[in-house]
């Protein structure tokens, strides 16, 4: 699927695309599928399973889409973070900013 | 009467020592610092924060309402339940820039998000209002651990508060936040495997899944096995309304921050997560765990219902989950499954006890107090704070005595509905200042008691269901906090600036990014785009 990217720079996977967008709107979905899916699936019925077996494919297919960028955008702010923490206690101690 | 056995005595004291054992444990790291004894040291993989909101958010009340509701209304109940979903969105929306931020709290990150006057207000507001409302959770959880031993073993309603709340207080203040997780992790797993069994156990006893189906259709309520089964827009048992605004606030709410008064608890687990991607993926897994967990407890609900189909006083069929385990399991399984209550209970109390406790320490102690504390300073100002916190759940426990579910649409939803939205809107749009903000708080505060209960009192509002008080509160709130956010000047942009360039927020945030882009603090999207697409050429 060459319309879903998979390799990301890091200052690429920092702003917000379509990708994200494709998490958002199946995210919800999946928990809606799954919630009803599962519930209807232990009474044994047949719509259960079918609303079951969509919500783990979207599910899947929501990870395949979204994990390669949160992996870039982990790795090169986690890289950062420390410098962050140090800011951060500085804006923490406020009193030391006046 | 719950009698117990030899066995059913051994499997309960054996849980709560072990419990107490393995948070104890966790001593030594606990006071390394105050980012250990609140945060775990900010290091932890995704499954661990996952695993403990899955415990945290599964209380001892929690089968009660989840019960209540699908006792009486089927799997249109569900819908209810759903408000974990907030999760769905804010997994990849708000918990990636809410963990880009660093803040341990929500109240933190209003002075990193706002600037001035407002910013310190909101976080003076924010930190002492969550130390009360901890208060108030811990005492409304500890106090339906008091019903159900009341119930069960007809114990006065106060032990089973003070008791089991005492409990794990001591782990939670010998060892904070990591003996807080490490005892969540074998909570969780110890409240799904008796979930579980519950629910294999009652659909036995009910003749199992099929007969359920057909004993429902028997009774003419074939409804109660249709999610989407509506009764008018809103009116009746089943309104379309209802149903829209279960999918919307929770949902939609994922843009924003704290648009749930589980986000709280939430963000400490976000910030103890080791990495961005950690933290989305335990808010996400965690709320999954919740919903699937809920779609287990349904079986068991409705084989309590085709076993009693015709109860109306809704504190009995609220204990629909509770009956079901202590009537139909054999002696010896009753110490388990009790042993998995408190399980359930441990892990919300001690969780909110810690969380309650980093409010006052952090934002009010370390922020306004004393901000050159040392971490052994802080460590013990979250101890103290953790057994005060424990001491005010007592006050609201006992405040709030048998009616367990009555306050708990307007304390966690109708009193913060006013705020959904700017909730929302600190996170996506940048010119929703901090005047905007704090008076949008002040303005719900006063108004959702108005609406609530002042104006149906005197015949002024007509008494209107939760829902449409919900949609209410919304827009008259915005007609305070739309005007005196156009009124008052926007933050300053060195602060705007900073927070964008961090966290990098979603939505509209245009002038904030041009300006980051002239300092040279990012890439102009057009270069951005030029580039991938050059390394696209290359690739291809």
């Amino acid at each position: 699927m060459a319309w879903v990217k998979r390799k990301w720079l890091p200052h690429e996977a920092d702003e917000w695309t379509k990708e994200d967008w494709i998490a958002i709107v199946l995210s919800p979905l999946s928990y809606i599928f799954i919630t009803f899916g599962l519930a209807l699936s232990l009474f044994l019925l047949p719509s259960g399973f079918i609303m079951l077996a969509i919500g783990l494919v979207i599910t899947v297919f929501m990870f395949w889409v979204i994990d390669p960028k949160l992996s870039s955008i982990s790795k090169e702010y986690e890289r950062k973070q420390h410098k962050y923490l140090d800011d951060l206690e500085q804006i923490q101690r406020w009193e030391e900013q006046k | 009467m719950v009698h117990f056995s030899g066995l059913d005595y051994f499997w309960s004291i054996a849980y709560i020592l072990l419990t107490v054992f393995s948070g104890v444990l966790f001593y030594r790291l606990g006071k390394r610092s105050g980012a250990d004894f609140f945060l775990a040291g900010r290091g932890l993989p995704w499954w661990l924060p996952a695993t403990s909101n899955f415990a945290t958010h599964t209380a001892t009340d929690t089968p009660m309402w989840f019960s209540g509701w699908v006792y009486r209304s089927g799997m249109y109940g569900i819908w209810g339940s759903l408000f974990a979903g907030w999760c769905a969105i804010s997994a990849f929306v708000s918990t990636r820039i809410f963990r880009r931020s660093l803040a341990s709290t929500q109240a933190e990150w209003q002075t990193l998000r706002f600037s001035g006057l407002p910013a310190e207000l909101m976080r003076g507001w924010m930190a002492g209002w969550q130390v009360a409302l901890n208060m108030f959770i811990a005492g409304w959880v500890g106090i339906a651990m008091g019903n159900v031993c009341a119930w069960a073993f007809n114990w006065p309603i106060w032990y089973g508060l003070v008791i089991f709340s005492t409990l794990c207080a001591i782990y939670a203040m010998t060892s904070g936040f990591w003996g807080v997780i490490i005892a969540d992790v074998q909570q969780g797993i110890t409240m799904l495997f008796i979930i579980i069994l519950v629910s294999i156990w009652a659909a036995m006893a009910a003749g199992g899944p099929t007969a359920i189906v057909e004993k429902i259709q028997a009774l003419n309520r074939p409804e109660m096995l249709n999610p989407f089964h509506f009764t008018g827009f809103v009116t009746g048992d089943y309104p379309l309304l209802w149903l829209i605004t279960m999918i919307i606030v929770p949902f939609f709410g994922g843009f924003g921050m704290a648009t749930h008064s589980d986000w709280f608890v939430e963000a400490q687990r976000i910030q103890s997560a080791d990495t961005i991607k950690s933290a989305s993926y335990s808010i996400w897994s965690g709320a999954a765990a919740v919903i699937v967990r809920n779609s287990i407890w349904v079986i068991a609900v409705l084989a309590f219902f085709v076993l009693n189909p015709y109860m109306t006083d809704e504190s009995q069929y609220q204990l629909a989950w509770f009956r079901m385990g202590f009537e139909y399991f054999p002696p010896g399984l009753v110490g388990f499954f009790f042993a998995a209550i408190l399980a359930i209970h441990f892990s919300t109390v001690s969780g909110i006890l810690n969380l309650g406790a980093m409010y006052a320490t952090r934002d009010l102690y370390n922020h306004y107090i004393n901000p050159k504390a040392t971490d052994k300073q802080i460590v013990r100002m979250g101890r103290l704070w953790t057994l005060l916190v424990l001491l005010g759940s007592f006050f609201f426990g006992m405040m709030i005595g048998k009616d367990v579910t009555k306050w708990l649409f307007f304390a966690l939803w109708l009193m913060t509905a006013g705020t959904w939205l700017p909730n929302i809107l600190q996170v996506i749009w940048w010119r929703f200042n901090g005047w905007g903000y704090l008076s949008a708080w002040v303005a719900n505060l006063g108004i959702c008691w108005l609406v609530v209960w002042i104006l149906p009192a005197f015949g002024i509002l007509p008494d209107l269901k939760d829902f449409q008080q919900f949609w209410l509160l919304m827009v008259l709130v915005a007609l305070v906090y739309l005007p005196v956010t156009f009124l008052t000047k926007p933050d300053d942009m060195d602060r705007l600036v900073k927070v964008y360039v961090q966290t990098r927020p979603i939505g509209f945030w245009g002038p904030v990014r041009r300006e980051a882009e002239r300092r040279g603090l990012l890439q102009k999207k057009e270069e951005i785009d030029l580039r991938a697409e050059q390394e696209a050429r290359k690739e291809g």
